[in-house]
């Protein structure tokens, strides 16, 4: 018996090597900004990782041939500006104005988010337990610098005595692939305490500190100013009374905003309901600053507004003039190296094979922001076949399924 | 007002006196009333109306205002261009699960992230109303109510389960001594009329009891009762449910679903031939309900049914966590499947909107009569080349998807795809 294998496998060695491909992918545009590629190629998943990334991979003896011709072939997307501890309690936290990750996340080609902030140090547990945990999606957090995370940020003054650098960086020590940062947002006082400890915990833990906004009295330079080289900035493009816009009066960028930026600042979306202005975005890029990630600040008030859904805030930037390269880097590997996990956001051989394919339709399209302000365009991304560690969890078109012979 | 005692003439003066002043008031009230929303150029379709041409729409304190070719934009608050667009009567997605909760106890729908959040699936696809399908039981709807549906901005309507703990778990289903046919009475005809319109049988082991007693509570309320029946070993008849059991106006959900053990399929599963006696349950009035589900919709019942003109009477998703990312996807994709099949759109538009309406005996809505609230959506009928999945992973193509556009919710937009009611703003070139 074991005679006549050995002769099999001398006679049939690319029958064997063909048989180990799980899922090919044949004839998409490929788009790996890790590695640089962006041309037509095959790519081979086996025993859920990324098997082979190349031009004609032979289909015989696959068990699974997608022809994805026409598409993009993405790493899947991550992002990075979230709310998802959902539960049935007024508000962000256990709450309902918080989505389940897998609600969005798969039919906009999204296979990792973050959570920004909503829990703390004592209440991730239960997040962890209660959505990360059971979901399809993989689930990351920026843990909150307040203990209890959201519920103790918005509606009354926090006490600052909660703030508690060493459990937090304990708390990111003992979920070292879960929690990716911390975050400072939604205080209001005058001190800088909370920011600088959540700033410090960062520093301690050799993460990034996520930024958010809701802190009327900080300004925009000080926050900036404070920030190291890697920390996140999110909201970037909002246009409100409550921190100063990046773009000034004039349609300047601010110089000090290209500064952090030059220092290593990263800017996300941060789309939101409130979070995203046609005259802060166009004029930032016009004047060199592309957002590094799409986060969408997905949440109850903002998943029916402007924001719809990441697919959409990305195919804003096209309609703006972005190339789709550098989209595809700013939804997959840039977050992920923002976030310090660069086995994410990439098509590298033995990589987790978290793949987006996504198809980009013509047509004629508005998309809307923040300010109910609208423009035109013609093309719009939308997500045809999600694999989340080699397992298909979204395929819009039935790509994937046998065709019924009626 | 008395006309008693006068002469003829006085009498037909005075007596028409009111009328022509009432008549007066109303003319000036129609030119003063401002129009909020005017819609022009779309196809409308509201088949309570039977109404399917080109037709404007008007809107006024959030109630249908108008509805009619070529409506003067004079005293229009807001005027949207939905040329080649196709309005709708806001969508009824009558089988959904959205009783979103934490409770660690619970393994099913019930109170748990198993179900999903209405406003999340509705507004983009369309749909302006719920019903949920029976998450909550008497016990425990209160909590639904206060949690989730006095929350939600989607029109939320419930079917109560037979069961007082509604979906928690498979084995608390079985529970007979937990079926109260008076108290879920109660709970539908005096504490909560305006939001529970039936009685949901689901996932029971037993012969008809659970059926029985979801019948019995819905005489006492008057309500349709509607049944998931699909758990039996071996199997349960069908024929009996529908035609021994059922009253007429009660709900087969699931009705495309083709599972190996323990559900009999409407189609014969050799011959591939609708069962006779199918029929002749529709037409005694027996509910049709399609139910996707993650599991309950199979190419191998739908096609030979639709092409023995067997159609079903409402077309629903099913919505939960192992639906949503499945073939369902969500309600406009369910419909497009009929689409798919060789429906019509005006079919289509009446099996989701107007039927449902009807079934759970809510005739205030599903549809565009002036005076309703302005529950409203607007479709896209995009062209392409699309596929739509069973549960089986079989795949029928076709070259028709609906896309909602706008939806209007009590006349609020709620979801406005490509902004085709904002402002437009100039790109800087």
């Amino acid at each position: 018996m074991g005679l006549i294998a050995l002769f099999a496998v001398l006679l049939f060695p690319q029958f064997v090597q063909g048989q180990e491909i799980d899922l090919l992918l044949k004839g998409g545009r490929v788009l790996d900004p890790k590695s640089n590629i962006d041309s037509k190629m095959d790519v081979a998943v086996k025993d859920g990782k990324i098997y082979r990334v190349a031009a004609e991979i032979p289909a015989s003896g696959a068990k699974k041939v997608l022809d994805v011709t026409g598409m993009l072939v993405s790493p899947g997307l991550i992002n990075i500006h979230t709310h998802v501890y959902a539960g049935s309690k007024p508000g962000f936290a256990d709450g309902q104005s918080s989505q389940l990750p897998d609600a969005f996340a798969p039919r906009s080609g999204i296979t990792t988010v973050v959570d920004a902030g909503t829990t703390g140090w004592r209440t991730y547990p239960d997040f962890k337990a209660k959505v990360v945990d059971p979901s399809l999606t993989r689930v990351l957090a920026f843990l909150n610098i307040f203990e209890t995370g959201f519920s103790s940020g918005s509606a009354i003054e926090p006490d600052l005595n909660t703030l508690d650098v060493q459990m937090t960086v304990d708390a990111i020590k003992k979920y070292p692939d879960l929690i990716v940062g911390t975050r400072i947002g939604h205080y209001k006082g005058k001190s800088w305490v909370p920011f600088d400890k959540a700033s410090e915990a960062a520093r301690i833990a050799d993460k990034p500190l996520f930024v958010e906004c809701h802190m009327p009295e900080y300004s925009l330079e000080d926050q900036l100013k404070r920030m190291r080289a890697g920390d996140i900035i999110t909201h970037s493009f909002e246009n409100v009374t409550e921190r100063m816009p990046i773009v000034d009066e004039n349609g300047k960028l601010r110089p000090f905003v290209l500064e952090a930026q030059n220092k290593g600042v990263l800017y996300d979306v941060g789309h939101g309901g409130v979070g995203f202005w046609f005259d802060q975005a166009i004029p930032a890029m016009k004047q060199g600053l592309l957002p590094n990630s799409f986060g969408t600040d997905e949440h109850r008030t903002s998943m029916n507004a402007g924001m719809k859904n990441m697919l959409n805030v990305m195919s804003k930037y096209l309609t703006i003039g972005m190339t789709i390269p550098d989209i595809i880097a700013s939804g997959s590997w840039k977050p992920a190296k923002s976030i310090k996990r660069e086995d994410l956001g990439n098509l590298s051989v033995g990589s987790v094979a978290d793949i987006a394919v996504l198809s980009i339709l013509n047509g004629k399209y508005g998309f809307v922001d923040s300010g109910g302000n609208r423009i035109e365009g013609d093309r719009k991304f939308e997500a045809e076949l999600t694999i989340r560690a080699g397992r298909i969890i979204w395929d819009l078109n039935g790509l994937a399924a046998t065709p019924y012979k009626k | 007002m008395s006309c008693f005692n006068k002469t003829a003439a006085f009498e037909k003066m005075f007596c028409k006196l009111p009328v022509f002043f009432l008549f007066l008031i109303i003319c000036q009230f129609s030119y003063a009333q401002e129009i909020d929303i005017l819609f022009k150029g779309a196809h409308v379709i509201d088949p309570k109306n039977n109404i399917d041409s080109k037709m404007d729409v008007a809107i006024s304190d959030g109630k249908i205002f108008r509805v009619a070719k070529d409506i003067p934009i004079g005293s229009a608050r807001k005027i949207i261009d939905v040329t080649g667009f196709y309005i709708t009567p806001g969508i009824i997605d009558m089988h959904v699960h959205v009783f979103q909760g934490t409770d660690k106890n619970s393994t099913s729908v019930g109170n748990s992230s198993r179900s999903q959040q209405a406003d999340a699936f509705s507004f983009r696809t369309g749909v302006t109303t719920v019903v949920d399908a029976g998450s909550s039981g008497w016990r425990n709807f209160p909590l639904f109510k206060e949690q989730t549906i006095d929350k939600a901005q989607t029109r939320i309507l419930a079917f109560l389960n037979v069961i007082g703990n509604g979906m928690i778990g498979r084995f608390q289903e079985q529970d007979v001594t937990d079926m109260n046919p008076v108290m879920n009475a109660h709970m539908i005809n005096r504490l909560y009329p305006n939001i529970l319109v039936g009685i949901k049988s689901a996932h029971y082991w037993g012969e008809f009891t659970s059926v029985d007693k979801a019948v019995e509570s819905g005489k006492l309320a008057n309500v349709p009762i509607m049944v998931d029946f699909g758990e039996h070993n071996p199997a349960n008849s069908i024929e009996s449910l529908f035609l021994e059991h059922f009253r007429p106006g009660d709900i087969f959900t699931h009705t495309f679903s083709e599972i190996s053990t323990g559900r009999e399929s409407v189609v014969d599963e050799k011959t591939r031939k609708v069962k006779p006696f199918v029929f002749e349950a529709q037409k005694r009035g027996v509910i049709f309900d399609v139910g996707h589900g993650g599991g309950a919709f199979s190419w191998a019942q739908a096609v030979p049914a639709f092409q023995q003109g067997f159609y079903p009477d409402v077309i629903s998703s099913d919505l939960h966590d192992q639906s949503m990312n499945s073939g369902m996807k969500d309600m406009a994709n369910v419909m497009s499947k009929f689409l798919a099949l060789g429906m019509t759109l005006q079919d289509v538009i009446l099996r989701s909107t107007w039927n449902p309406a009807k079934v759970i005996k809510r005739p205030d809505l599903g549809h565009l009569s002036v005076g309703s609230e302005a529950d409203l959506a607007v479709f896209n009928v995009r062209e392409g080349k699309f596929g739509y999945t069973d549960v089986r992973r079989m795949a029928v193509s076709g070259t028709k998807k609906l896309e909602a556009e706008l939806t209007l919710r009590a006349g609020k937009v709620v979801w406005d795809l490509n902004g085709l009611s904002g402002q437009k703003w100039a790109v800087e070139k």
